[in-house]
Order: C-alpha cells, then sequence, then structure tokens
C-alpha cells in the first residue's frame, strides 16, 4: 500500500513533505496536480481533498489533508523514521506543535503575499500589487525578526535549540524559499540583517541534501521562465 | 507544582484551554491577563509569552504558548484524560490535527476579525474596519460551509463523525461562541442556515456542562452590554427622525 502523495513543487508545504520523504527513505508516489493549469479546483482532485489544496495524501482508503498533520502522520506511522524529526518526548513535540502553529499565522503569510502579488501573479491571473508585496515582507521581517531573536538558540543548528532537525525546521525553511523566485538581490535585502536565519537555512539544507536542493530546482526553473 | 494557565476569557481559544482544564479535573490556576488593560503587552508577561498572546502556559519551568500545541500538551502530560479528547489512534489523532490546521487559516481567519472588526474593536479602543470585516466575513461564510458539509458529515454528534468531543470541538466551538456578540440579525444571517452547525454548538455545550456556561458569561455579558448599546443608539436615531404628527388639513 504505496502512499500517495497529490504535489505541485511549487507550493512550499509540498516540498516540505516530499523532502521528508525522500531523506526517510518512504515509499512514495508522487501525483502531480498542476496548479497553474487549476487541476486542484478540478472535481477529481475535491473526491481527494476537498479543500481542494496542496498537499494531500491517501495512505490505502486514508486520506489526509494540511501539510503539518500530514508529516506528522508519516513521522508517526513509518518505521524507520529517525526521532529527531518528531520527538516522543512531550515537551520537545510541545515545542514543535507551537512553532508549526505559530508559523501558520506568521511566517507562512509572508512569501506567499510577496510572491503572489509579484512574480506568480500572470501565473494565477491576477492583478500585480506592490502595496501588497510591502505588506507581505513587513510580515516576513517581523517573522524572521523572531526566529532569529527566539526560536533559533545562539549556539544550537536547528529550532528550538536543537541539534538536529525536526519538522518544524523543513517547513519554516521550505516556505522562506520561497523568496528565492523574487531574485536574490530581494533574498539579500530581506535575509541580510538575519544571520542565525541564514546559517540555519544552510543547515537544514545540508542535513537533507540532495533532496533540498533537488526539490527547490523548480524555482530557478520558474524564475527562469518567467523572466524570459 | 501547579499548571499556570494565563488567560483572558474574552478570547476564544483561552476559554477551550480553560474549559478543557475544569471538564477534566486539571489541577491549575487561572491567572487573568486582562487584553483591554494591555496586560498582555507588559514585559512581565513577555517572560511568559515574548509573542505576547493569551493564552500561555506554566507547568514547573515549561512553559508554551498557541493554544492547540497547549490543549494536546495538556490531554497528553495529564493522568486521567479520556482518549476521546486526543485519541491515541493515529488516524483519528491526524484528523483532529488537520481540522485544528484548518481551523486556523479558515474558520478563525474569518471569524476573529469579523467580530472584531464590527463590533469588539471599540472596547479595545482600536477603530472598526468594515472593509476587513467584509472580506472577513466572506471567509467566515465559506468556513461556515465547510463545517456543515464536510467537517459535521455523517451522523456523528461532533467533528468528524465523532460521538464524544474532542479538543477540535472546544477550540472551534470557541470560536463560534464569539459571533454571540454580534448583532442579532447578523449572526442568525450568518449561522440560520447551518443547522448541523448550530446543533453540534449545542452538542460541544452540553458535553461540557456546566463549565462551557460558566467560562462563556463573560461573552455574554459583553452579548449583554452591547445589545443594550444598540437599542440606546436606535432609540436615539429614532428620537431625532420622530416625524411631526400629521396635522389635518381640513
Amino acid at each position: 500500500m504505496k502512499l500517495k502523495v497529490y504535489a505541485d513543487r511549487l507550493s512550499q508545504p509540498v516540498r516540505a513533505v516530499i523532502i521528508f520523504c525522500e531523506v526517510n527513505g518512504i515509499d512514495y508516489e508522487e501525483i502531480k496536480v498542476d496548479l497553474a493549469n487549476r487541476e486542484h479546483l478540478t472535481p477529481e482532485f475535491a473526491e481527494i481533498n476537498p479543500m481542494q489544496q496542496l498537499p494531500a495524501i491517501v495512505h490505502g482508503s486514508f486520506k489526509l489533508f494540511e501539510s503539518h498533520a500530514i508529516l506528522i502522520y508519516i513521522a508517526s506511522s513509518f518505521p524507520g523514521v529517525a526521532d529527531h524529526w518528531y520527538p516522543a518526548d512531550v515537551y520537545k513535540r510541545s515545542k514543535i506543535h507551537s512553532v508549526l502553529d505559530w508559523h501558520h499565522s506568521n511566517l507562512r503569510r509572508g512569501p506567499i503575499t510577496i510572491v503572489q502579488n509579484s512574480i506568480l501573479a500572470p501565473v494565477f491571473r491576477s492583478p500585480l500589487n506592490p502595496e501588497a508585496v510591502a505588506e507581505g515582507e513587513k510580515i516576513l521581517s517581523a517573522a524572521l525578526s523572531k526566529t532569529e531573536s527566539f526560536w533559533l538558540d545562539d549556539n544550537r543548528p536547528f529550532l528550538l535549540g536543537q541539534n538536529q532537525p525536526s519538522i518544524a525546521d523543513l517547513f519554516l525553511v521550505c516556505d522562506i524559499m520561497q523568496v528565492k523566485l523574487v531574485g536574490e538581490t530581494d533574498w539579500n535585502r530581506l535575509l541580510g540583517p538575519y544571520k542565525k536565519v541564514q546559517q540555519w537555512i544552510e543547515n537544514t539544507r545540508n542535513a537533507t541534501n540532495p533532496h533540498f536542493d533537488e526539490l527547490h530546482k523548480v524555482l530557478k526553473e520558474l524564475k527562469e521562465k518567467l523572466q524570459n | 507544582m501547579k499548571l499556570k494557565v494565563y488567560a483572558d476569557r474574552m478570547s476564544q481559544p483561552c476559554r477551550a484551554v480553560i474549559i478543557f482544564c475544569k471538564v477534566n479535573g486539571i489541577d491549575y490556576e487561572e491567572i487573568k491577563v486582562h487584553i483591554s488593560k494591555g496586560q498582555h503587552l507588559t514585559p512581565e508577561f513577555a517572560e511568559i509569552n515574548p509573542m505576547k498572546q493569551l493564552p500561555a502556559i506554566a507547568d514547573g519551568r515549561f512553559k508554551l504558548f498557541e493554544s492547540h500545541a497547549i490543549l494536546i500538551y495538556l490531554a497528553c502530560a495529564f493522568p486521567g484524560v479520556a482518549d476521546h479528547w486526543y485519541p491515541a489512534d493515529v488516524f483519528k489523532r491526524s484528523k483532529i490535527h488537520s481540522v485544528l490546521d484548518w481551523h486556523h487559516s479558515n474558520l478563525r481567519h474569518g471569524a476573529a476579525p469579523y467580530v472584531f472588526n464590527t463590533t469588539i474593536a471599540p472596547i479595545l479602543g482600536r477603530p472598526l474596519n468594515p472593509q476587513v470585516a467584509a472580506e472577513a466575513e466572506i471567509i467566515l461564510s465559506s468556513s461556515l460551509s465547510k463545517l456543515e458539509s464536510f467537517w459535521l458529515k455523517g451522523n456523528g454528534r461532533f467533528l468528524l463523525g465523532g460521538n464524544q468531543p474532542s479538543i477540535a470541538d472546544l477550540s472551534l466551538v470557541c470560536e463560534l461562541m464569539q459571533l454571540e456578540v454580534l448583532d442579532e440579525k447578523d449572526r442568525t444571517r450568518l449561522l440560520g442556515p447551518h443547522k448541523k452547525v448550530q446543533q453540534w454548538i449545542e452538542n460541544t455545550r452540553n458535553a461540557t456542562s456546566p463549565h462551557f456556561d460558566e467560562v462563556h458569561r463573560v461573552i455574554m455579558l459583553a452579548k449583554e452590554r452591547q445589545q443594550h448599546q444598540r437599542l440606546k443608539a436606535a432609540k436615539n436615531e429614532g428620537g431625532s427622525n420622530m416625524k411631526r404628527p400629521l396635522v389635518s388639513r381640513m
């Protein structure tokens, strides 16, 4: 009973789920659902996920959506997933829940608002909106600032003072990576003040390579395509 | 060391945490942090939660914020909490995570700004924002429809076809109770079409009685004050618009 992962690698949480599966040797099948072609809005996909969003998984007769719920399910159900991804210790696990929920209402909104109102606007047939981009940048900066000062310890490579990555590191870093779409100059401007954040992104990338780079190729390819 | 729960009962997620503690006989101390007085913005409270939001807990040296993380921690760490609140079964548990996350981006994302920008803002000295309220109403209506048609599908009394409440029922119903402070006609307009949602709110209330009503007293008092103010405003308006009595031309 192979795990089916409904995915479009343009989506940040989709990338987090796939990188996790690759790193942990999970036997899965990636089923592409093209967001730009609105395939997530078809009645067929509504059978998989009535909210019509990605990612979604099907495992035998069990269907699940919401990316945090998905990775917690996979970490809990598949053998051989190292404890650091979703620790059994109730204190460590609670902190992961806390940063994941904070991420939903804070960090996640920043990159999405920036890219969907600028470079991705034509892909989704909406107008460019510089005011919304400015708003997105403010949200991102506030979240990066909190990550730098609170979620990242001075001496530890990953979130919450951990020495090994958890599912939280994957989700937050994949979300920040979306900003790569707007180009290196803006990336450097937005991330520049946050040294610990930059190091942490690199730590997460190294801990999950070559899969991290492989999954993020789609951003480079899309950027080149949109610029031409 | 007693669990400390930092709370303002005007906050929906605070109510969910407190009701959960009461229903499950968890030994705790409620430390009131008044949002309307800005007590969540003090440096003292920032020591508890640097995000300066409620609820937050301190269990010995362990501090935690984000209400869903708190509810899960309490369900796991305290003995005697019945399984239905946060089932050990990985499939049921995953569905609870799914609806809790959906709630954040949908029901809460619609309900909270809608209520704030039509009613609550002035209580906190902030202006109402009709445009934000209008956008939030769209999200709220869509979320209520999804609750009615998907999350409450089937014959279960609670979310996800359950016959016993979970932490998800508590979290989402407490969010919806904030709608009590709205103008009755708005509340009826929003909730009226959704019979299953209304029944589910009642089921959750009954399953957590008498604590549900006790913890919601503060919002029901706010509702009364709002109704009183609306009546007063309507009377004043009526007075200034009062037509002169018709004078016969005969």
